[in-house]
């Protein structure tokens, strides 16, 4: 039944957003202008630390939270024109759980299913085909509040489909999960993708949006600072990534010592480390040392990796995306 | 139409699978009843002019279904699903956002007749009997749960405008003083000119005159009519303006 109403996108975009925007009382512009398009049958992801925006954007699109500026079409929906006809075409998992406690996993998707217009015998045979889904019939009538963090995950995610939404809209749908409620997570979004939901996540984490996101865009203090495919995101900040552990050796001095290093694309200073992105680093790495030495420069380990996500977030934000998240939490 | 039957089923569900925060809210009216009744009983004997032959307990009944009835149960409900993420959930299922308040304050009729029974079941255990009859006592329970109905939107209004389970929590500290500034204890006539005054002009004072008049007098009209005024006067206003929080919620 998932893959009920998934054509209907036929001819539109999952998601279409031209310079949109929100701005809270006191001026905080959570989102700026951004512009995004999400094709039909994606998984798209958003990735970004706490408070960058992620959420906001969500709300926007799920017509929680109204523009403040700019345009934004879900499932070929006008999100502020007709909102009511956007939340029956999506389906939505925000990061706050929303269950309620005192229900039972059956009769909390029972109630879903009402509201999205299926009862009786429908509702029924909908329920049991969800919690087999995610794995929960044996748990199906034991209220939620004595479900573990993974089964509640999984118990909202199954309310968001009960109606085969076109667009499922999942906000965080990992974090706080342990690594196998993680992994179990991402085979669900994995099945749902492949009977043709297009998904749009939000992610803090980098292996999450490398190992689910068909296309991703890279959203920090409320712009979109790059977007691509984790492939060729990787792809566009160069071969590969040279780090140097500075181990208290001054940065601008090793950087000077480096010089007009062949291939040498650029260089980041991180805390106590300098990436280096350059075409060949294997073969770079004799040269480095050399350069070091001539200059007598010490320093600690030096890493030799392909890009990751991790760096793209760093060329395009001047920073970690843990080093951010840890800002955040300070 | 059915997305309000929906989740008046299930507010009415978390009645009977939260007894802890129905049964404590029973305490206080049952305990003003016997406390107040007890201490003054002596004092206003049956043959007290305003107790029409009754003893006191006929005349603190209304009070107590006042205090069982005001209670913030649905807005407490509303802002912890607000705090744990449903209430987002609901927003943002295709349906009026008027059927969350109308399935709460179906809840609270529910709770409001549960509510009532118990303490008239009690005032009548205590000696107090109904002056009009069954359907009195019908009429009784039935028009102090739609007071508790049209009180509830208060509750619900403060957990929607503050989104604060303290600041709901403590919303129903509001009624004391509108239900003490009324004839709770004697009638108008023997209260001080400043109080009189003070009760005359509190709405809530016609609500307990109408509910007195069915246990003491029988079938007021003038009296019945003010309660029922007054009562539904309070539900379309809180409850209109707790529609009117709802559709503008984050908006």
């Amino acid at each position: 039944m998932i893959d009920e109403g998934v054509d209907q996108l036929q001819g539109t975009q999952a998601v279409e957003a031209r310079a949109l925007g929100r701005t809270f009382k006191g001026g905080v512009q959570a989102v700026r202008e951004i512009d995004l398009t999400v094709a039909r049958g994606e998984v798209f992801g958003f990735l970004g630390p706490n408070g960058a925006g992620k959420t906001t954007t969500v709300r926007m699109l799920c017509t929680l939270l109204p523009p403040s500026g700019g345009s934004a079409t879900v499932a070929g929906i006008d999100v502020v024109v007709d909102p009511a006809e956007v939340r029956r075409r999506i389906g939505v998992a925000l990061q706050e759980i929303g269950l309620d406690p005192v229900q039972t996993g059956r009769e909390l998707l029972e109630l879903q299913c009402g509201l999205y217009g299926i009862t009786g015998g429908d509702a029924r045979v909908r329920t049991g085909e969800l919690l087999e889904l995610v794995g929960l019939k044996d748990a199906a009538d034991r209220r939620t509040k004595t479900y573990s963090g993974g089964m509640k995950r999984r118990l909202d995610l199954a309310s968001a489909l009960v109606h085969s939404p076109e667009v499922l809209f999942l906000d965080e749908p990992t974090t706080g999960l342990d690594p196998a409620s993680r992994l179990t997570v991402w085979d669900e979004v994995r099945r749902i993708n492949e009977a043709g939901t297009t998904v749009f996540l939000t992610t803090q984490y980098l292996e999450e949006a490398d190992q689910l996101c068909d296309r991703l865009a890279i959203i920090d203090d409320g712009r979109i600072v790059s977007e691509g495919t984790p492939e060729r995101l990787k792809a566009e900040i160069g071969r590969d990534v040279v780090t140097l552990a500075l181990d208290g050796a001054d940065a601008r001095a090793t950087e000077a010592a480096l010089g007009e290093l062949a291939g040498l694309e650029r260089v980041v200073a991180e805390t106590d480390a300098l990436a280096l992105y350059l075409e060949d680093g294997a073969g770079s790495i004799a040269e480095i040392v050399r350069r070091l030495d001539r200059e007598e420069i010490r320093v600690g380990a030096i890493a030799v990796a392909r890009p990751s996500l991790d760096d793209v977030f760093l060329q395009a934000t001047g920073r970690r995306l843990e080093g951010a998240e840890e800002e955040q939490a300070a | 139409m059915n997305e309000v039957l929906l989740l008046s089923r299930r507010a009415v569900r978390e009645i009977s699978r939260y007894p802890e925060a129905t049964i404590p809210a029973l305490f206080i009216p049952l305990f003003f009843l016997a406390v107040n009744v007890g201490q003054v009983s002596e004092t206003f004997p049956e043959t007290t002019p305003f107790l029409g032959g009754q003893g006191y307990v006929a005349f603190q009944l209304p009070v107590s279904l006042m205090f069982a009835v005001a209670t913030a149960s649905s807005g407490l409900a509303l802002v912890t699903e607000i705090d744990n993420g449903y209430f987002d959930k609901l927003l943002a299922a295709p349906i009026r956002r008027s059927s969350i308040i109308f399935g709460r304050l179906a809840a609270d009729l529910v709770r409001g007749i549960l509510g009532s029974t118990v303490v008239l079941v009690a005032g009548l255990a205590l000696g107090a009997h109904m002056e009009s009859g069954v359907l009195g006592a019908v009429v009784l329970v039935l028009l102090s749960a739609l007071f508790g109905v049209g009180y509830a939107g208060f509750g619900i209004l403060v957990a929607l405008r503050t989104r604060n389970v303290q600041a709901t929590n403590t919303s129903f500290l509001l009624f004391f003083p509108l239900l003490f500034l009324t004839p709770n204890f004697v009638p108008f006539e023997r209260l001080t000119p400043l109080m009189e005054a003070l009760a005359r002009a509190n709405p809530v004072s016609y609500v307990i005159e109408g509910l007195r008049s069915l246990v003491i007098e029988g079938w007021d009209l003038d009296k019945l009519g003010a309660c029922i005024g007054v009562t539904v006067a309070l539900g379309v206003v809180l409850t209109g303006l707790s529609l009117r929080a709802i559709a503008t919620y984050d908006r």
